[in-house]
């Protein structure tokens, strides 16, 4: 069991959200960085969609009513019990143990999974809290101080005793998510529909670089820069959309949709951002810069094959080490 | 730690497993008066490691010694920290991390097991270690 | 082979749009890497509509997809994983589209009451500049008409209706509203519909419906489904 000590608005549960149900309305939700959750689930042996907690407004507290295997990853600098933990990091909690986490100036949001993951009903197949629709996670709303939250049974019962972690993402493949020398997140897209309706303007929507403007949440990023417009105004019929599409309001400046978006749009879109890359949008902070690059499918794959290499290294390797080391501690 | 048992195939296939995720070819240990070395044969399907052990003398010191955990690549700082190396010597507590050991993309932590200076550190940055390969010698406090 | 004759009962000349002129071939682009979207060519009609749930009818057969997400005369087709040739699945969704046959589904009808008027319609007053109809004229034509559902999308439950007057056509605002109650009916475009989040809404609300259209935890958690009619009862006129 977990309580709830301190949480800032806007902190939900989540897993990795309910596909399938777009063609009545409903979004998908999930973890806004799918990666970090499923490392987090991994490293406490549950399936890699468990249900955990997205914490994105911080300082955030809890305790642990008896001894707990969790993981945090993403964001966030974590302690126990004032003790610093290094970043995607597992360890096991003793009773009555508190867990803090501080904000992180690169990343945007953390996951804390729990052995046997947060047993919170399933809606429509998932876990995961859709604030609109207000339904999942606890009703449908965010964590508050002093909510408890129950855990379900671990699949894992060995862990290693001095805590395991992994080299986080942005290192062990930095090779192929590349950042701009001056901070700027390199974001690769493929240009969508309405794409060459914007004439010249199309140039500059991947030429300056985007500020994520303070209007963003889990529904979507509003960025801010140079307005872009199609040539003449466009009315479109409504439209399935999926997280990462970037569309231009009459405005003229984008909002790339999130995990939390409609499943339908009537805005003109000009690209829509790798699946990819979606999780480094997701730690993404309000204020920072991004530009967008135009990719191909090929490169798509590429990169998508990289990032199931890396996580299955990981569940791979995390089980073989703790095995190991049970082992070797029980001689 | 407890003590291991060179002789448990058990053992020497998890050591085995944790080398060949670390992806390297082979390895010396030494626990005391003993030494092992695992060898993997890689193309074979299903390579049993080769292992041999010999007596071997070591010399005793004073200073506590840290252990490696595991076998792996000794890392003396987080992969994704940024910050300078702290330097030697320095006090240090029970339980501090002193460094990592990497095996593939997974990190175990190295730690302090007394309190007192932090004197030596016993492994390159980046090396390849064997289990219970001392990494640190600290100088218990007066 | 003979092309049909479009043929239009109303005599009110269409807006002009900025959409390229009729084709035969569908308009197919990617959203990501992943997800396609087919648009079907020609006008917003109920052909058109029926079309493409014949289309995704034919797609719940492709095992390497994800999700199908029908929408107004189009289809965003969602893949498991990232295809190796999006050429050929451009074929493919086209070769599909060309075996589509329209399917008619008979669906139920669902009676909605609706107060006209009053402090949800917002925008009646705009629509009245716009239309150049009186709000009594614009009430008429909504709750005569007889509308099915396209598709579901935007928010859970939400159906996108067809069948809407030409004549009170309005576009979407360029604003939208911050705060638009759950119940709302609304008109976007030649689409109309009821609100079914309080939220920012860019449709134009000319009334309100107390009507249940979502209930996540039901075997059916959609009172509307595609293919469904909608009536507008109008249960009080407040003007």
């Amino acid at each position: 069991m977990i309580e709830i000590l301190n949480t800032g608005p806007l902190n939900t549960i989540q897993d990795i959200g309910r596909p399938g149900y777009r063609d009545i309305g409903v979004t998908a939700s999930g973890a806004m960085d799918p990666m970090a959750l499923k490392i987090a689930n991994l490293l406490v042996g549950n399936d890699e969609g468990a249900a955990a907690i997205e914490v994105q407004t911080f300082p955030f507290r809890l305790r642990f009513s008896g001894a707990t295997a969790f993981a945090v990853t993403g964001g966030g600098r974590a302690a126990l019990d004032g003790v610093s933990l290094p970043p995607w990091w597992s360890q096991t909690a003793g009773a009555g143990q508190v867990l803090e986490l501080l904000p992180s100036p690169a990343s945007a949001r953390a996951y804390i999974a729990f052995a046997g993951g947060l047993d919170v009903p399933l809606v429509l197949g998932s876990r995961s809290t859709s604030l609109r629709g207000a339904f999942g996670g606890i009703d449908g709303r965010s964590l508050t101080n002093e909510d408890i939250l129950q855990l379900g049974e671990p699949a894992r019962t060995v862990f290693a005793a001095d805590g395991l972690g992994v080299v986080p993402p942005a290192t062990a493949l930095s090779a192929l998510f590349p950042v701009a020398a001056d901070g700027t997140l390199l974001v690769r897209a493929l240009p969508a529909g309405e794409h060459d309706l914007f004439g010249a303007d199309a140039e500059r929507f991947w030429s300056q670089s985007w500020k994520i403007s303070a209007q963003s949440d889990r529904t979507g990023y509003r960025l801010s820069g140079e307005p872009v417009r199609p040539t003449a105004p466009v009315e479109m019929r409504s439209y399935g959309i999926v997280p990462g599409v970037v569309q231009v309001p009459p405005g003229g400046e984008p909002i790339v949709q999130m995990s939390d978006a409609n499943t339908a749009g009537g805005y003109p879109k000009i690209a829509g951002v790798l699946e990819a890359d979606l999780w480094r949008l997701g730690q993404a902070r309000v204020g920072s810069r991004l530009r967008f690059v135009r990719s191909s499918h090929a490169e798509a794959r590429t990169l998508d094959r990289a990032i199931a290499a890396y996580v299955d290294d990981i569940s791979n390797t995390s089980q073989m080490v703790a095995r190991a080391l049970k082992t070797m501690a029980g001689r | 730690m407890s003590r291991v048992n060179f002789g448990d195939p058990a053992v020497i296939a998890s050591l085995a497993a944790a080398l060949e995720a670390a992806g390297v070819d082979g390895i010396e240990i030494e626990q005391d008066a003993r030494k092992v070395r695992i060898v993997i044969e890689r193309g074979i399907l299903g390579a049993v490691p080769q292992v041999d052990a010999s007596q071997h003398s070591s010399a005793a010191t004073h200073a506590i010694s840290v252990a490696a955990p595991t076998a792996g690549l000794f890392c003396s700082a987080h992969p994704a920290s940024v910050a300078p190396p702290l330097e030697l010597p320095r006090e240090v507590v029970p339980g501090e991390m002193l460094g990592f050991i990497r095996v593939g993309p997974i990190l175990l932590p190295v730690k302090a097991s007394g309190t007192g200076i932090l004197m030596r550190s016993l492994a390159g940055d980046g090396s390849l270690v064997g289990y219970g390969e001392p990494l640190f010698e600290i100088e218990p406090c007066p | 082979m003979t092309q049909p004759m479009p043929h239009s009962t109303n005599a009110i000349p269409k807006h002009s749009r900025n959409t390229p002129a009729p084709q035969r071939q569908p308009q197919i682009s990617t959203i990501g890497a992943r997800a396609f979207l087919l648009e079907a060519p020609g006008d917003f009609d109920l052909p058109a509509q029926r079309r493409i749930w014949a289309l995704a009818q034919a797609l719940r057969q492709w095992d390497d997809l994800g999700e199908i997400v029908p929408g107004m005369t189009n289809l965003l087709a969602i893949f498991k994983t990232t295809p190796e040739d999006p050429d050929a699945v451009t074929a493919r969704l086209r070769e599909a589209w060309e075996r589509a046959e329209s399917i008619d589904i008979r669906g139920k009808t669902i009676e909605i009451g609706v107060i006209y008027g009053g402090e949800h319609a917002t925008d009646l007053a705009a629509l009245c500049d716009h239309t150049g109809l009186t709000d009594r004229e614009i009430v008429r034509l909504h709750h005569e008409g007889t509308y099915t559902v396209f598709a579901l999308g935007s928010a859970p439950g939400f159906g996108y209706l067809h069948g809407l007057d030409p004549r009170i056509h309005m576009p979407r605002k360029t604003v939208p509203s911050l705060k638009m109650a759950r119940g709302c009916v609304t008109i976007g475009g030649m689409q109309t519909g009821v609100a079914v989040l309080t939220g920012p809404n860019g449709w134009n609300s000319i009334g309100f419906a107390d009507h249940q259209m979502f209930d996540p935890k039901a075997a059916v958690p959609a009172i509307m489904a595609p293919g469904d009619t909608v009536r507008f009862l109008p249960e009080r006129i407040e003007l």
